[in-house]
Order: C-alpha cells, then sequence, then structure tokens
C-alpha cells in the first residue's frame, strides 16, 4: 500500500490521474449522448479523421492538438450536415472519412523531414507525458460541457431523441445538434492523449454500457457511466504503472473486465429472480 | 360557422426535387374529425409536416385564421427509436415548452401537469420506465400523452392504429372521440376501413387530396384510393363488404 501512496508523489503521476479523471467524466457525458444516439460509428470517424490534422500540424509545425481538432470539428459537423440532408448514404461517407484522414495523417508524418517522436503517442495515448497546460484545458472543458449539459439537458436529450418533435416544439434542432458535434470532436481529441486514437473510443462507450445494465434513464446513465469510467481508468493506470505496460492499453482492459464482471452479476441475479419467480 | 383553424391553399411541396403534394386545399374547422386516407407514398404524411410547418412550401401557403394554432403531433411510432434511453415521464414532459428560454428545465407546477396526464391514461405506475419496456398499445399511449399535454386545439395522428391489438384500437377510438369534444383531430390511416365510421369528413391524398364532406366512402373516392380496397357499410358495429373490382 506505502508503494500505491509513494508514487503519488511524482508530479507527472498527479497529472495522470487527473487527466484521467476528468477524462472520465467527459467521456461519462459526451459517450452517453454517443451511445443514445447510436452514433458510435460516426464518432469513430471523427476521431480517425483526426489523425489528418495531427499529421498535417506536423508538417506545417504547429500544435497536432489544434490541427486534430480542427480536423474533428469539421467532420463531425460535416456528417451532421450529411445526416440532415439525408440524401447520401451515411455509413459509406463516414467510412470515406475515417481512412481518408489516416491516409493523410500518415502521407504527412512521412513527409515530415527528421522525427517525429509523439507520433506513436497518438496512437496509443501517453496520459504520462501529460503537462500543466493541457490539464487546465481539459478542466476549462469538462467545465463547459458540464454547464451546458446542465442547463440545456432537456433540449440536448429531446434533439438527440426525436429532432422532428423538438422542431415542432420550438428547440432550434440545428443549433444543439450542431453544438453537440463540436463538443464530441472536442471531447474526443482533447482525450487521445489518455488512450490514443485506436483506443479512445472506448472510454465513450464502455462505462455507458456497463452503466445501462443497471438504467436506461438518460440522466442516470451519466452519472453511472462517471462512477464505471473513473473505477476503471483509475485501476487501469494504477495497474500499469507497477506492471509497466501501456496505460492506454490497461484502462481499456480494466473497463471491458469491469464491464463483464457486472454483466454477469447481472445475468445470474435476474437467472435467480426468475428461479423465485417460477418457484412461488 | 366559425373561422377555421386552419387553411391549406394550393400548396405544392415534396422532398428536394421531387413532388409528393400538388395543389393541396384543405380547411381544418374546430371540433372537425378528419379522417386522412390514402396509398402508401401518396403525401399523407408529408400533408401533416405541411401543417406542422417543418417543411418548406414550393408553392401555396398554410394560414391559421384564428391565429396560432396550438398542434398536438403523434407520429408514426415506426420512426421512433424505441431503445432510446428515455423514460415514459420524460417523453411526455417533452410535448411541453420551457418557460425560460436560457435555462429550459420543467418547473414543478409543469411536473404536477405530467404526471397528471399519466394518471388520467393509467400510465403512471410505468412514469418510470423506459419507453423500451412498454407495449405497442402503451407506447402509443405515452406518445398520445406528449400530444395532449400542451391541450393543443388540433390533435394530428400519424397511423395512431399500428402496432396495437384490436382492444387497445376500440379503446382509443372512444378517447379520440371523447377528445373530440374539445379540439379538431386529423387521423391518418392506411387502413380506410376502420376509422371511416368515427370520423365526420374523409380527406384521400394521393399527389392530390380529395375532399369529401362525409365519412361515407364513394366510388369516386376510391377511384383515387386506387383498387384494391376495402368498402365499408354502415351499420351498429363496424363492419366490412370486399367489393369485386
Amino acid at each position: 500500500m506505502s508503494e500505491v501512496f509513494s508514487i503519488l508523489e511524482y508530479a507527472f503521476f498527479r497529472n495522470a490521474l487527473v487527466a484521467a479523471l476528468l477524462t472520465s467524466l467527459l467521456a461519462a457525458m459526451v459517450g452517453t449522448y454517443i451511445v443514445s444516439r447510436k452514433i458510435v460509428f460516426i464518432s469513430g470517424g471523427i476521431t480517425h479523421a483526426s489523425f489528418g490534422g495531427i499529421g498535417m500540424a506536423y508538417f506545417f509545425g504547429l500544435n497536432p492538438l489544434v490541427g486534430a481538432a480542427i480536423f474533428a470539428i469539421f467532420s463531425a459537423t460535416g456528417i451532421e450536415w450529411i445526416s440532415q440532408k439525408g440524401k447520401v448514404r451515411e455509413d459509406s461517407a463516414i467510412a470515406i472519412l475515417w481512412s481518408l484522414g489516416m491516409a493523410l495523417g500518415i502521407i504527412f508524418v512521412f513527409m515530415t523531414p527528421g522525427y517525429t517522436p509523439n507520433l506513436m503517442s497518438f496512437l496509443f495515448g501517453s496520459i504520462l507525458s501529460v503537462g500543466k497546460a493541457e490539464l487546465y484545458l481539459l478542466l476549462v472543458f469538462f467545465v463547459l460541457t458540464l454547464m451546458f449539459f446542465i442547463i440545456f439537458f432537456r433540449p440536448v436529450v429531446y434533439t438527440a431523441f426525436d429532432p422532428e418533435f423538438a422542431r415542432i416544439m420550438g428547440i432550434p434542432v440545428a443549433f444543439f445538434r450542431y453544438t453537440m458535434s463540436v463538443i464530441i470532436a472536442v471531447a474526443i481529441v482533447i482525450s487521445i492523449r489518455t488512450v490514443g486514437i485506436i483506443l479512445v473510443l472506448s472510454l465513450f462507450t464502455i462505462p455507458q454500457i456497463t452503466a445501462m445494465l443497471f438504467t436506461r434513464d438518460f440522466a442516470k446513465i451519466i452519472p453511472l457511466a462517471a462512477l464505471w469510467g473513473t473505477l476503471g481508468s483509475l485501476s487501469g493506470l494504477f495497474f500499469s504503472y507497477f506492471f509497466n505496460i501501456p496505460s492506454g492499453a490497461a484502462i481499456i482492459f480494466f473497463l471491458t473486465i469491469q464491464f463483464l464482471i457486472l454483466k454477469g452479476f447481472v445475468m445470474a441475479r435476474d437467472f435467480f429472480r426468475r428461479d423465485e419467480k417460477v418457484l412461488e | 360557422m366559425s373561422k377555421p383553424l386552419a387553411i391549406l391553399e394550393n400548396v405544392t411541396t415534396g422532398y428536394f426535387s421531387e413532388v409528393v403534394l400538388k395543389n393541396v386545399n384543405l380547411e381544418i374547422f374546430p371540433n372537425d374529425f378528419v379522417g386522412v386516407i390514402g396509398p402508401n407514398g401518396g403525401g399523407k404524411t408529408t400533408m401533416i409536416k405541411v401543417l406542422l410547418g417543418i417543411l418548406p412550401l414550393f408553392k401555396g401557403k398554410v394560414t391559421f385564421p384564428q391565429g396560432k394554432l396550438n398542434m398536438g403531433y403523434l407520429p408514426q411510432i415506426s420512426q421512433i427509436d424505441k431503445s432510446f434511453p428515455i423514460t415514459v415521464r420524460d417523453l411526455v414532459g417533452s410535448g411541453l415548452k420551457a418557460e425560460k428560454s436560457w435555462f429550459p428545465h420543467l418547473t414543478s407546477k409543469q411536473k404536477t401537469l405530467v404526471n397528471k396526464m399519466l394518471d388520467e391514461a393509467g400510465l403512471i405506475s410505468l412514469a418510470s420506465k423506459p419507453i423500451g419496456e412498454l407495449s405497442g398499445g402503451q407506447t402509443q399511449k405515452a406518445f398520445l400523452c406528449r400530444a395532449l399535454i400542451n391541450e393543443p386545439q388540433l390533435l394530428i395522428l400519424d397511423e395512431p392504429n399500428t402496432f396495437v391489438d384490436k382492444g387497445f384500437e376500440q379503446e382509443l377510438y372512444r378517447w379520440l372521440k371523447e377528445l373530440n369534444k374539445k379540439m379538431a383531430i386529423l387521423l391518418v390511416s392506411h387502413d380506410i376501413g376502420t376509422i371511416s365510421p368515427m370520423v365526420k369528413t374523409i380527406a384521400c391524398v394521393n399527389g392530390t387530396l380529395h375532399y369529401h364532406p362525409s365519412n361515407q366512402l364513394t366510388e369516386d373516392l376510391l377511384k383515387v384510393y386506387n383498387c384494391p380496397v376495402d368498402i365499408i357499410a354502415h351499420g351498429p358495429l363496424p363492419h366490412r363488404v370486399l367489393k369485386e373490382h
């Protein structure tokens, strides 16, 4: 146990803990929207498209996070626009965006002279090297998203659930759908630091699916997903430190194990309940 | 006769470049009960969207002589994602407008209203359940509550008799008859036979609209509807005689 406390003396590990905590809380809100609206695949497209922005930023010597954010926001609002027009096969469009983003990223990184040391960290995350500035950015965005969800909870849920009816009720549907697209894009890009492009989407889905074992109420999924997300990512982080494995992979592994254990528990509970009912 | 609630004049509309409705004229009066029939793809739902003001017109206009019309809308349930994590209570609450747009939460008075509505519809015990756990009839009822919670002047129902059993259908029709005393109703159905005995007038939509000022189905009307179709004979019990075509 003393070993656990001793690593808290390291600033880099404290930063990593705060990053994991904030990312989990952010992903709990945004991920619940993604899972409820069934736009996991769209979010995957946005995530991978952002790699194009990272590559381009490297090539032009800019901050990769900015490049990723620009690409992500454009692809997220673009997909929202396509889906509102409804004339294009949305899934095919996403597949193109997905691979085009990755291709662009690889081309630009390849063309960039010299060594690009951080490329792997974008693919698989590097939570242990998160700096103070990034933490503040994460904190500010988390607080803004939280406020948006608290104030506009009803229109956010209703425009996701039944946009046509929301429009009839006079809710500015396009505003809320596009704002949510931007929030999704930025949340994903900010979280790439924690677990990397390849694994980031699981932070936005596994805690929600775990929460949905217990509730089917949007408002209750968020706090439950925050609980399971935080628990999984913090245990993953500690585990990765002590066993010296990549933290992103360890976090996803813990989130999944946690889901499977709880799923088993719920199945067993339902099984015995059914048994009781039969015996009555 | 009082002024109409809504007037559609020479309305032509559709999606993208495709024209679905052409030169449609319709007047809806208070306490009307209009049954809208017509083949699939004939433009029934499109006409509803015109009334609700969520589809731009290519031509013509929609006016509300009595001022802004408060409409309640029951969409086709097949258009709804029933696995969405929303409770029955929140669903019905979505039919209420927030009083403050900068903090659009329901007031406690509005929450009481939702509970009262659910209680009257016999859904109060299901209030905290997600909509995915409801039966077909319960789902229609919950969506009907959402349409009614604002006390509309015009209730618009798109295929309310799908995914429900006959027992619920009868209950629904009794309910609608009661509601018709307070509001105008526009009911869309592909099932011409079952809606005919309860409505006051029939409108047939098939690209264009044919208005029929009674609820008797005639040869002319059915020509528009296209064969094959059930012909209804009116009597104490709704029953159908299938005509030879």
